[in-house]
């Protein structure tokens, strides 16, 4: 052995969920101009932009109108009921922070003339049918940030 | 522009490898190098490095100075790493071929590389779902083998296309990198094997799906009338094409039908001159066997919605009407989504030279296209290569 210093060194044994690993965006008007979406989002509205110009309803929400460049954007409900358009299940592969839940379902719903994607709770896959009617759930998380789900009905 | 002639290439083994980044491009590069006569890394003027995430997967940016250092590649007219998630590769090819084509330089290299093999594999998972809108749709878990399972659902639904077709493509492709070996997997995979391996996002099982994989290649163009410098059998791009419609989910055009590709497919041959009857091999890019399914359709090798029984009837093997995947396809040798392209191409290379094994080599193939997805589907990229 050479005669040279070993020194073991210490790093933190936990740390805060960094912001690279955090899926869900950062909801507050100090970080987004679409911070309507979740204030109406904690009302029980799913809700997104629509083009005063154009009136084609975007989603995600935004701030400028792809199809016309228009900035006159308004909020409009999407309601509570969508249908299924194709769902799965995931099994394997889950990200990290979604490999408790594993595993779970998740879809394309069509709601107010949208294909959105979302998490489908209270469900199996099996149990699950294409055109079948899911609910618009609201999942809260510890920072008090919040996110939209469906579920099943029956 | 200038004809653009590919004169070389190569690779590293493709799987779970007990090296580094970095290690896989010194690899790599030294193969490709070895593999042409009459040049130095001194010669290579601009440099295009397909990767797609190095900076999750091997905590790296700026990654295209990283590999001219380590190849010993000065680049003086072009340097830059390209980046399309599963068609970094192919975008690394297409920046490459525009700079030869454009006379901004006269020798160009299309490098591609990625490490995903990570200590957590859940923590490469997490990178994979930050491709589609990680926002509204990666904040669902919305990564590639659900997106791909909804889209193998909605076929079966409209289409009826059946798990024991999709299950063929991974038999084919599987049965092909038995017989490559820089490939991932080198075993057979029976239907029954395949149709009872564990469900991944149903209707999708493991071997529907190409793998997490480990792997680097690179490839060499000069303008075709430099060509004959450094081999007698180079290869020339002749054709290429290229779109894209949205990048969420909800924006897709349409689930079943890749609206993209048949743009991008027409634009390839379009610039190429040739019909679709022309092509020999195809590389296409099975990341799933339901997209290998609906490619068929999409590059018109059968009716909308016939792809199942496309394959049912042999259409796909080599001998059948076009061999698709000869190379054994991501499924058999895996995906490295930076490097994929650059393995077709070189394969491709490989197949003209005729390099490779007897089993898996298609006969007086004289026209190939190779072709990338990325996303959700909604990028398709496609270049056409024929024997010089
Ligand atoms: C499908 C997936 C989730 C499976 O991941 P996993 O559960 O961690 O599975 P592993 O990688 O540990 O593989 C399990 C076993 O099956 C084998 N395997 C995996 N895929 C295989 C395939 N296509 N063919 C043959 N064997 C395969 C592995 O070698 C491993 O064998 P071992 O246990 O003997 O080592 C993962 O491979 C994946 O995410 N694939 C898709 C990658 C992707 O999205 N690419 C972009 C496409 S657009
Ligand atoms: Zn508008």
């Amino acid at each position: 052995m050479a005669d040279v210093e070993f020194e073991k060194i210490k790093r933190p044994e936990n740390i805060k969920l960094p912001f690279m690993l955090d899926f869900y965006p950062l909801e507050d008007e100090k970080n987004t101009r679409i911070s309507q979406f979740f204030a109406n989002l904690k009302k029980g509205r799913l809700t997104t932009t629509k083009c005063q110009q154009c009136s084609k309803s975007l989603w995600p929400p935004r701030i400028v109108c792809p199809n016309c460049l228009s900035d006159k954007l308004e909020w409009a409900d999407l309601g509570v009921e969508g249908e299924l358009y194709a769902f799965t299940e995931t099994k394997l592969g889950a990200p990290l922070g979604f490999v408790q839940d594993a595993p779970f379902c998740i879809g394309i719903v069509k709601i107010g003339g949208l294909l959105i994607s979302a998490r489908i709770d209270n469900a199996k896959y099996e149990d699950l049918k294409i055109g079948e009617k899911v609910k618009l759930k609201i999942v809260e998380l510890e920072d008090g940030r919040i996110f939209y789900r469906f579920r099943r009905i029956n | 522009m200038r004809k653009v002639a590919v004169i070389g290439g190569g690779a590293t083994k493709c799987g779970k490898r007990e090296a580094t980044w970095r290690e896989l491009v010194q690899e790599a590069g030294k193969a490709m190098f070895d593999n042409v006569d009459n040049i130095s890394p001194k010669d290579v003027e601009a440099l295009l490095v397909g990767a797609a995430q190095p900076e999750r997967f091997a905590f790296q940016v700026h990654v295209a100075p990283m590999v001219a250092e380590h190849l010993g590649i000065i680049p003086r007219k072009v340097i830059s790493t390209t980046e399309l998630m599963c068609a970094s590769g192919q975008a690394a090819i297409r920046y490459a071929w525009a700079c030869i084509a454009s006379g901004i330089a006269d020798v160009a290299v299309a490098f591609g590389v990625e490490k995903m093999y990570m200590p957590d594999m859940a923590e490469a998972q997490t990178n994979m779902a930050c491709v589609l809108d990680r926002e509204w749709d990666g904040v669902n878990a919305m990564s590639a083998p659900p997106f791909f399972a909804m889209t193998a659902q909605r076929h079966m639904h409209e289409f009826g296309t059946t798990k024991e077709q999709m299950a063929l493509v991974s038999v084919k492709n599987h049965h092909y990198s038995t017989m490559n070996p820089i490939a991932q997997f080198q075993k057979e995979v029976t239907l029954e094997k395949a149709l009872q391996s564990p469900m991944v996002a149903p209707p999708l099982n493991l071997f529907d799906c190409s793998g997490i994989t480990d792997g680097a290649a690179g490839v060499i163009m000069v303008p075709a009338e430099d060509a004959k410098k450094y081999t007698d059998s180079p290869m020339w791009i002749t054709g290429s094409g290229q779109a894209n419609i949205g990048n969420a989910i909800n924006n897709l055009a349409s689930f079943t039908e890749w609206v993209p590709l048949k743009m991008a497919v027409k634009e390839a041959l379009r610039t190429a001159k040739i019909s679709v009857n022309e092509i020999d091999i195809a590389e296409l890019h099975d990341c799933f066997t339901i997209s290998e399914i609906m490619e068929y359709e999409a590059l018109g090798l059968c009716e909308k919605g016939r792809g199942g029984k496309f394959i049912e009837d042999g259409g796909p093997y080599i001998g059948g009407k076009i061999a698709v995947n000869p190379r054994g396809g991501l499924l058999g040798c895996g995906h490295p989504l930076g490097a994929t392209a650059i393995l077709q191409t070189f394969d491709i290379l490989q197949q003209f030279r005729g390099e490779v094994p007897k089993g898996r080599h298609v006969k007086d193939g004289n026209v190939a296209v190779a072709h990338n997805l990325s996303g959700a589907a909604n990028v398709h990229s496609l270049m056409v290569y024929a024997r010089g």
